[in-house]
């Protein structure tokens, strides 16, 4: 990404995407997406599974608890060691 | 297909006769009473081996299968075919991994005189093998598997036993894109149960909260978020132990249990 300065770019360039955490996890978690929507849908997320993988590749944000909980699902799936 | 292929035999050397059907039958058995892959595969690996033996050669069988984000699993029909499958795995580097990658069989006639895959050889030489002939299965679902054959002699396979091999080899790839699906669903299901079951108990403990706290759905779900990663719990039992605590229920059957 070229940051010019000009107005409208209001992304700070060291804050990190939260998409792209969520999706370097996902990674390394070794994943696939229906298994990840299986267990966010398990414990009360409301997005689908495609909404889901297009937050992962960061085409699409998510209501704040859907981050929360889709966050909550990698971090309960990478704890399980699955 | 035509009668003539249906009851074509395969004639061995050591006079055994056994027919095409057979062989199908015995992996439909396989594929019904199996319960996971790595049961199934050691039983086919165990029925190639055997089917292909002949006095005076003895072949072990091993088929390995890469699955998409799945560990790689390896079935073999004696330690000696498993152990140098798994080496190999280990080195990156051998007959198999090659036919796999160029999806075409790969056959040594003498491992002696091979100058591919070095620590492979030494290996495969250290056990007793003479020479190796690799077939890939062609699957249809998202995997790939390749079945190795080891003999402990030199220039073990005649062209005729290289076709037998390869016509086994494409009829199990058909039992095991079978039970590849079968264990792929299975697995989808078992997921989707548990997270209902989870869903249950979530669901009703968001309701205790928001009836105590008076608050919305998702105010009581922010709770129910923060609780567990401040005090590092998983979500569910956080959820559980509310509810046990408003009902004193700790287990509660769900309709989706069978």
């Amino acid at each position: 990404m070229i940051i010019d300065g000009a107005p409208g770019n209001q992304q700070p360039a060291f804050e990190p995407d939260p998409r792209r955490l969520a999706a370097a996890q996902f990674q390394r978690a070794n994943l696939t997406v229906p298994e990840l929507w299986t267990y966010y849908c398990g414990i009360g997320g409301s997005a689908d599974e495609l909404v889901l993988d297009a937050y992962l590749n960061e085409m699409m944000e998510l209501p704040p608890l859907q981050v929360d909980l889709l966050h909550t699902a990698i971090k309960e799936i990478t704890a399980d060691g699955t | 297909m035509s009668e003539e292929i249906d009851t074509q035999a395969f004639q061995y050397r050591g006079g055994r006769t056994e027919s095409r059907e057979d062989f199908i039958l015995q992996l439909q058995d396989l594929i019904l009473d199996s319960s996971d892959i790595h049961d199934f595969l050691t039983d086919m690996a165990t029925i190639i081996a055997s089917r292909l033996s002949h006095s005076g050669n003895q072949i072990s069988c091993g088929i390995t299968v890469i699955r998409h984000k799945r560990p790689t699993t390896v079935a073999a029909s004696d330690s000696r075919a498993g152990s140098l499958d798994e080496l190999q795995n280990s080195f990156g580097d051998g007959p198999c991994l090659t036919a796999l990658r160029r999806e075409t069989e790969v056959y040594v006639p003498d491992l002696e005189m091979e100058h591919r895959w070095r620590k492979y050889t030494v290996a495969a030489h250290a056990a007793n093998v003479g020479s190796v002939l690799a077939v890939p299965m062609r699957l249809q679902a998202s995997a790939q598997a390749v079945a190795i054959l080891y003999s402990p002699t030199k220039q073990a396979l005649s062209s005729h036993d290289i076709d037998a091999a390869e016509s086994l080899t494409t009829m199990a790839a058909k039992a095991l894109d079978l039970a590849l699906n079968i264990a792929q669903l299975r697995a989808a299901r078992d997921d989707l149960a548990a997270a209902l079951k989870s869903r249950t108990v979530i669901d009703t403990a968001i309701g205790a909260i928001m009836a105590q706290n008076r608050c919305s759905r998702d105010a009581a779900f922010q709770i129910l978020v923060k609780t567990s990663s401040h005090r590092n719990i998983k979500l569910r039992e956080v959820a559980a132990s509310i509810v046990s605590s408003v009902s004193g229920e700790r287990e509660f059957p769900t309709t989706y249990d069978e």
